[in-house]
Parts: structure tokens; sequence; C-alpha cells
């Protein structure tokens, strides 16, 4: 009999759930929103200010060539390359600038780290995938881009339950 | 015929009456390992463990990358619990390079840890519950983890690997409100953990495969070395956060979960109550936490270790993990050696298994915790 009651108050507790929002947002119409336009980094104090880590953004009238975002990433992933720019900047001697290939970045935010010169953030976009393995490869006038996002859904707590709106 | 075998190998005799059988290592509900059992009827004969399918060599990639380059790959071995497996790697660094951590960065690495803790329980009791086919239990957990993930994304960056603890504290700040935003989602995570009761623990379906199979004594569990839930689930009173407490766990209010039964039903609850647990830590962290203050310990670039060793461990999901790093003089440990629960448990699956039904394999093999790419590393 105590089995009954407790395969019946399983049922209830689940059952319950019929009335109740679905948690789940609908993702591609609806986007999560994240605290802050992305991982940033100050070097003076040597702590990061909290967000995402997604695709990298590069300030190309901060970056200098020095190479210490292909060095951080050397024993990690080895997704940045240093490539030649057509531009030339007067504190970019050697007129090289960080391309990075997100086929093989973890998303780590170690360069962000280790770039002193304001040069390297990461922005709230995800959505890196492509069709090709070479679209993945993101030149340093792609990552001077500000990406274009539509990030508002937040999490709504009642007491009827949890859901995204 | 007669061929010439290699030295080491021999052929096997067959019994008619036992068989033998391959349960993994594709996947079938084993994770990326093999168990060797040889079953007559439907009783467990014989059991025979075969883990290294997902060996990566971490420990020697290790020793070619410097400190901080180690984090993303130290965090590999679990990703769902990514902060504990990174977080005795910090401490023995801290203590190889004489680092001091600031006090508020402590307490978030604790919220960070206990979080993840959350985490990692969440998507085991989702398994867990799968694999006894109650497939609520897999949407259940599957979906309340969203609000840790939520929560340690707004913390660290990422949704699951975080690589936010490092030697000298974390990588970044917490966000603004989210002392608040936290006390929100735990305080509704509490009230739906509650739920889990009567739809799983108290079911008399779950009860029925799990209560009284796979009974590790408190003894065996001793002898036989095991860790974490398996060791509390046997009646031993052993937590590191309580027997040798890290950062700041002595000044905050928990208990240690012990259950005396040793079966597979203690070995899944015992978790489950762990969660409640961490819920409270972290409440009692966010409120006796600094409210201002450094995070982070500035290191130097490429900083070099003595000629010094060092062992740390801390309890995580599946048992204490414990990280000996060895350093000579130069930026790169010379020998960094992981420790971790899951391998340490899967020494009693022989004994547990032995006289079984072959139906309740999953219950006890899941019951014990394990992660075969943490074990592998």
């Amino acid at each position: 009999m105590s089995n009954v009651i407790g395969i019946i108050r399983a049922l209830n507790s689940g059952v319950k759930h019929l009335a109740v929002k679905r948690f789940t947002l609908r993702y591609p119409e609806q986007k999560l929103k994240f605290v802050g336009d992305g991982f940033q980094y100050n070097p003076e104090i040597g702590v990061g200010i909290a967000g995402l880590r997604g695709r990298h953004i590069l300030f190309h009238e901060n970056c200098t060539g020095c190479q210490l975002c292909s060095v951080a990433c050397e024993g990690i992933a080895e997704a940045i390359s240093m490539v030649k720019v057509a531009e030339t900047w007067k504190h970019n001697k050697k007129a090289i600038m960080p391309q990075i290939d997100y086929g093989k970045c973890v998303f780590c935010g170690l360069c962000v780290d280790a770039c002193p010169f304001y040069a390297l953030y990461m922005t709230n976009d995800y959505e890196l995938s492509s069709f090709t393995k070479s679209a993945l490869i993101y030149t340093p006038a792609q990552l001077a881009i500000k990406p274009k996002i539509s990030q508002d859904v937040e999490i709504k707590i009642s007491d009827r339950g949890a859901s995204h709106g | 015929m007669t061929t010439q075998l290699p030295p080491g190998m021999h052929i096997e005799t067959v019994d008619e009456k036992i068989m033998t059988l391959n349960v993994g290592p594709q996947h079938p509900g084993s994770g990326h390992m093999r168990l060797i059992i040889k079953v007559d009827g439907d009783y467990i004969v014989s059991c025979d463990p075969d883990p290294g399918y997902v060996h990566r060599g971490e420990e020697k990639m290790a020793e070619y990358r410097n400190y901080i380059q180690n984090i993303p790959h130290l965090e590999r071995p679990v990703i769902h619990d990514s902060s504990n497996i990174l977080y005795p790697y910090c401490l023995g660094v801290e203590e190889l390079l004489g680092i001091e951590v600031p006090e508020r960065a402590k307490y978030i690495r604790v919220i960070a840890a206990e979080l993840n803790r959350c985490i990692y329980i969440l998507y085991w009791l989702a398994i867990y519950g799968i694999f006894l086919g109650h497939s609520t239990m897999f949407m259940w957990p599957a979906g309340d983890r969203e609000l840790f993930i939520d929560l340690l994304e707004a913390m660290s960056g990422a949704r699951v690997t975080h690589a936010y603890l490092v030697p000298g504290g974390v990588r970044n700040d917490l966000p603004s409100n989210f002392e608040e935003r936290c006390l929100r989602q735990v305080a509704y995570f509490e009230k739906r953990l509650k739920e889990y009761e009567a739809i799983f623990y108290q079911n008399p379906l779950l009860k029925a495969r799990t209560e009284g199979s796979g009974i590790l004594s408190r003894t065996d569990a001793i002898r036989l070395g095991t860790t974490g839930s398996v060791l509390r689930a046997s009646g031993v009173d052993f937590d590191v956060r309580k027997k040798e407490p890290y950062d700041v766990y002595e000044n905050l209010d928990f208990q240690t979960i012990v259950m005396k039964e040793g079966d597979s039903y203690a070995r899944s609850r015992v978790p489950y109550l762990e969660m409640f647990e961490s819920c409270r830590i972290i409440k009692d962290a966010l409120k006796k936490m600094p409210k201002s203050g450094s995070v982070r310990t500035k290191l130097k670039p490429n900083p070099k270790g003595g000629n010094d060793e060092v062992y740390r461990r801390v309890e995580s999901g599946r048992g204490a993990i414990g990280y000996y790093i060895v350093s000579n003089n130069r930026p790169e440990p010379y020998r960094v050696k992981i420790s971790v629960g899951s391998f340490r448990n899967l020494i009693c699956m022989p004994y547990l298994l032995k006289g079984e039904k072959l139906g309740n394999m999953p219950a006890v093999y899941w019951g014990l915790n394990y992660w075969p790419v943490e074990a592998d590393r």
C-alpha cells in the first residue's frame, strides 16, 4: 500500500508542472542577456572586468604588435598568429597584428590578460559557426568590427517557478 | 594447429554457463571505459573494470607549460567541475611561489567552487536518473543546472570551462548586483530541490532498484581507499573541507552528510543532500564576504618556483582531488601529479558488482560517481 502512495505522490509532483511555464528560452528568437560588454582586463591593477568571453575585438589604434597575446596562446591553443597589416601606425613599426583562428581558440581569455596596451578585449558575440574552416580565421580587420548583438532575455523567478519570459 | 602466443597472453577457457559481456567502451551508459563482466544467467560472477580509453597526458603536458598556461589545460579532465579541479593546483602553486591571496578572493573562490559542485552533481544526477529509466529526473536537473551555469557565466565569462581560479586569486571581480541575483537563484533552487524528494528519492520504484544493492561496508570503504560521497555513504565522516579546511571553509557554516547504509541508494542520496549544504555555504559566504577589496595578487611575468615540492587537496564533487607539484627553479613545474577521486572509487567496482543482477549494474556504476575522463587524465 505504501508503494502505491509513493507512486501517486511521485506522479503528483510531476503533474503539478503541467501548469508551470517552461524554463527554456527559444534560442534563435530570444537570446540571454549577459553582464557588461564582454571580458576586459585592466593591466594597471592586473584584474579583469567581468563579462562573457566571446569573440575578440582588436583596437588597431592601441595595438603595438608586441606579440604578447600570441606568446600567451602558444602553450594553450596556438590560435593566435601575427600577420602583416597594410595600415601604418607610429607605435606599430613592424605593422603586425594578431589573427585569431576560432577553430582552435578555447576562449580562456588569457590573451586578454596578457595585453598591456588595452588593445585586445572580448565581446558578447558567440555565434561564430561557419561552413568552411577558413572562414573561422578572423583577420585583424575582421576583429576590429564591433559585433551587433541583441541579447535581452533575462531569467524571471516568481512563486510559480522560473522562466525566460 | 598450435599458435605461438606472445609472452603474457593466454587463451581463455570458456565455461559453458558463464558468458563474458563487454560494457563499453563505446559509451552505452558506461562512459568511455569498459567493464568486462562475466555473467551466470542474470547474475554477475566477476567484473573487471578497464579504464584508460581517454588518457590525454595532462600531467606530462603540464611539464612544458608555465604556471599560468597550465590553467586551461588542467581543467579539461572534468569540465563540469572545472573550478574544483583547478582549486588544489592554485593552492599548491600559491604555496610554491609564496603568493598571498586577498581575503575577498578567497570567498569568491569558495562561491565558485560550490556553484560548480552543484553543477557537477546536477549533471551526474541527470545521468543517474536517465540510466535508471527515469526521464523526468534527466530533464529537471539538466534544466535547473542552467541556473548555476548562468551564475558562473556572469562571474567568469564562460559557461563550462571557466578558467576562473588562478594562483593569486581569481581572474576578475564579481559583476554588480551579483549577490542579489545569486541569492535569488539559490533560494529558488533550494525550493526546487525539495521537489526531487517526492519524484525520485521517495519513489518506490527507485528504492526497489537501489536499496540493498551493491553494499559497501564501512571497513571495506576505508580498506579500498574510496573517497567522497562513496566513503560518506558508507558511514565514514570524512570531508576535506571539514578535516583540512582550505581558504575560508573553517569560517563557514555547513555540515558533512553521512549515511550509514552504504548501498546504492545511500550513494545516490549523499550528493543530493550535499547540494543543500552547498547552497548554505554560498549564502553564508556571500554574507561574510568583504564587500570590496582586491581579488588578485599581481604576479611577475613567468614566475619561477624554488626547489620545492607541495601537495594540496580539496573536496570535489567526486571526492578528494590532490595535486603534487614539484618545481626546480624554472617557470614550468618539474612534475604535476593529479590524484583524483574517480580513479580511487573505481577500485570497489569488482567488489560491489559480484553477485548483483546485471540490471542493477547502472545503479551501482553511476552511484560510484565515476568520471572516466578525470580518472584517465
